[in-house]
């Protein structure tokens, strides 16, 4: 049925057009005598509340296709002016508007229990659709045949569309059915109880659009409920007339309430309208995400921005934003411009009924958001700057401290040694055997040439001479000679490369040999250094456990270092498959890439 | 009768060295400890009347071991040895119970003497 075109929605309209004139119709030269003060009143509000529905409901229908709420407003309109047909004076026709006379009241319930979600989404919402049906057509064809079969009749015909004071038959042949009324108002109960569920479970957003039709249908439950009540209890018929008039005139308006809920963006272009002048006016940074939680009425709303480069929502303040769509009630709008993604909406579920506000949102909003991209995309960056700066300097402090303990445990205690040893060789020179004295000689010469070893290995490790005297490629050959896993430097360069670009391809490759040997188990290493196009590239593998944790100390230090040189750092390093290390140094300017 | 030293350095080359040369000058080596804990039940059991004290061992240091010797009967008097100078550690060695403090590569038995005399004097 909502597949209906245009075509097929005119036909619709001029046939409750029709329909609503054969019922006036039937109600004026219908054959009964109806008290002439009660004419006027009955014609107009039966035509108002019929074409009310249908008039209302084939503009929801064809705005929000998609949504039940306009198809069961025209077919509710339809199930009213059908039980006109009481209104003619014939057995035929009573009996066909006696039967369809409660049908608007199922489609009713229908309309009620899914105009908030604008269609059957629970089992619960299918049992009270089905129920409320059940208690129409198919609970009426039953008491006609119980009354049949009773022989008894009633004074019939008569006419039951004109709410009168003399309708005690009426209500003779309802009180038939006590158990079908206690069912009608217990439904009737619930159905409020479920709008005023929806009502309260809903995001703001929601609210705001469902409030009319809430209101509209609390009042029409109510009358609804009291009435039938009044019915069971025989109440005076001036008050049953009196709340049967006042529910037809809450049904003549109820439309637009449901119409409101089902359309609120159009109704919100002035909304988008006053966001496009104020984001023209200029905006503070940050500002951008408070202002379209207002315009989209969610002050739940969040706007992530997307950088490519790093495959990863921020927020302006450059921050990583974690997205969760499977959040119940939250939904994402994703904002993309000539087929690029700039950002991201997570919003109220609500909103997504709603993807025209939404679009048009974010289509005046572009500019903008584009701007607060760039921001975000700066904010991102100073913060990893500013991260790895304070990394930078912690690994610095870091290796001092190691280098002062390396002298404190090496070369200074083995100085020490030498000079008791010395001492005390002072002490015993005369009184001792020379073979004790050439022991203790013999000992400090030990400790001095110890404490060289160490001392040169301490210097290289601080700052490799080879590297500034003879450049990059015999640094690192070297470098590999002094592994204590095998290394094979299989391409280095001959030629001098700039001189930041060497001091890092050597760190490079320094601590991925240092890594390899402290967690590879490895048996060979492979080095491979290629100079040319602008770039160096620097390429360490090994045959080891792999595993390796690019997060970990150790390579996030070599990442910054690298980053500092304006390269990038990239690490395979599978469980059980060996680690490559491969980084790429730009030989232009050492600065950091946009 | 010569006094009896204990000392306490987790680096053995120093350890036997400290005891060639305090035994030649006249003082009298009763053992060696290797680490604080190895310290504290030494002094308890030897009663040294001085324990020479590595600043940096491996796991209290030696600022934590004089606290705790200090503590007991016949406290021993502590002299601290670092292979660091003096001025390394601030105001902490003048804040602690030990006597004094050596530089390693000043060690002798005369050096050690001068310590406890001079603060022997100093504390009378």
């Amino acid at each position: 049925v909502t597949g209906l075109g245009g075509g097929g929605r005119l036909v619709v309209g001029v046939g409750g057009l029709v329909s609503g004139v054969a019922a006036g119709a039937a109600l004026l030269l219908g054959g009964y005598d109806v008290a002439p003060e009660l004419v006027a009143p009955t014609l107009v509000l039966n035509l108002a509340v019929g074409w009310s529905f249908i008039g209302v409901g084939l503009i929801a229908w064809s705005r929000r296709p998609d949504n039940r709420t306009g198809v069961l407003m025209v077919l509710l309109g339809f199930a009213w002016l059908l039980r006109i047909a009481g209104a003619v004076a014939q057995p035929a026709w009573f009996v066909f508007g006696f039967v369809t006379s409660s049908l608007y009241l199922g489609v009713l319930a229908h309309l009620l229990v899914t105009f908030a979600t604008g269609g059957i989404t629970t089992p619960a919402q299918r049992a009270l659709v089905v129920i409320g049906y059940l208690l129409t057509v198919p609970t009426t064809v039953l008491l006609l045949v119980l009354v049949a079969r009773s022989g008894s009749c009633w004074d019939c015909p008569r006419n039951l569309v004109v709410v009168s004071r003399s309708s005690g038959s009426a209500v003779v042949l309802l009180r038939i059915s006590v158990v079908g009324l206690v069912v009608t108002i217990l439904l009737t109960a619930t159905l409020l109880a479920v709008v005023l569920t929806q009502w309260w479970r809903a995001g703001r957003a929601q609210r705001r659009s469902m409030g009319p039709a809430v209101v509209g249908a609390v009042t029409i439950l109510g009358t609804l409920v009291v009435q039938r009540i009044g019915v069971l209890l025989d109440f005076p018929p001036a008050l049953s007339a009196g709340l049967a008039w006042s529910s037809q005139v809450v049904l003549v308006v109820w439309p637009l309430a449901l119409l409101f809920g089902v359309l609120r963006s159009r109704l919100d272009r002035s909304a988008v309208s006053s966001m496009i002048v104020e984001l023209g006016a200029g905006l503070a940074p940050d500002r951008l995400e408070v202002v379209l939680a207002r315009t989209l009425h969610d002050p739940s709303l969040r706007l992530a921005f997307w950088l490519p480069e790093r495959e990863a929502f921020v927020d302006s303040r450059g921050a990583p934003v974690a997205l969760t769509p499977t959040s119940a009630g939250r939904a994402l709008t994703y904002l993309d411009r000539d087929g690029a993604r700039l950002a991201v909406l997570l919003h109220d579920a609500a909103l997504a009924e709603d993807p025209e506000l939404v679009s048009a949102v974010a289509a005046g909003a572009g500019m903008a958001v584009e701007n607060e991209r760039l921001h975000a995309e700066v904010r991102a960056q100073l913060r990893d700057v500013r991260e790895s700066r304070a990394r930078i300097v912690d690994a610095a402090d870091a290796a001092r401290r190691r280098v002062e303990r390396d002298l404190h445990d090496g070369a200074q205690q083995r100085l020490v040694t030498v000079a008791l040893a010395l001492k005390l060789a002072g002490r015993r020179l005369g009184s001792a055997p020379a073979e004790e004295i050439a022991a203790l000689l013999q000992e400090t010469g030990d400790e001095l040439l110890g404490a060289l070893d160490e001392l040169r290995e301490l210097a290289r490790g601080i700052y490799p001479v080879l590297l500034t005297d003879a450049g990059l490629g015999p640094a690192v050959i070297a470098l590999a000679e002094r592994s204590p896993i095998p290394a094979v430097v299989s391409t280095a360069p001959a030629e001098r490369l700039p001189g930041p670009v060497e001091q890092t391809g050597y760190f490079v490759v320094s601590e991925a040999l240092a890594n390899a040997a402290k967690h590879s188990a490895a048996g060979r290493v492979a080095i491979d250094l290629q100079a040319g196009g602008g770039a160096l590239i620097v390429e360490v593998s090994d045959d080891g456990v792999g595993g390796a944790d690019a997060n970990g100390s150790g390579l996030r230090g070599l990442a910054d270092r690298v980053a500092a040189a304006g390269g990038s750092l990239r690490l395979t390093s599978p469980p059980g498959g060996g680690t490559q290390l491969i980084a790429e140094l730009p030989m232009g300017l050492p600065v950091a890439r946009p | 009768m010569s006094t009896r030293v204990l000392i306490v350095d987790d680096h053995a080359p120093f350890r036997t060295l400290a005891r060639l040369l305090l035994t030649a000058d006249g003082f009298d080596v009763v053992g060696e400890a290797r680490d604080g804990a190895e310290a504290i039940s030494a002094a308890r059991v030897l009663e040294p009347e001085v324990v020479l004290l590595d600043v940096q061992l491996p796991d209290i240091d030696g600022f934590g071991v004089a606290e705790v010797l200090a503590r007991d009967a016949r406290a021993p008097t502590v002299v601290l040895v670092s292979s660091r100078s003096r001025g390394d550690y601030g105001s902490r060695v003048a804040d602690c119970v030990a006597r004094g403090f050596i530089a390693k590569a000043e060690l002798s038995g005369d050096e050690l003497r001068r310590v406890l005399g001079n603060e022997q004097r100093t504390a009378s």
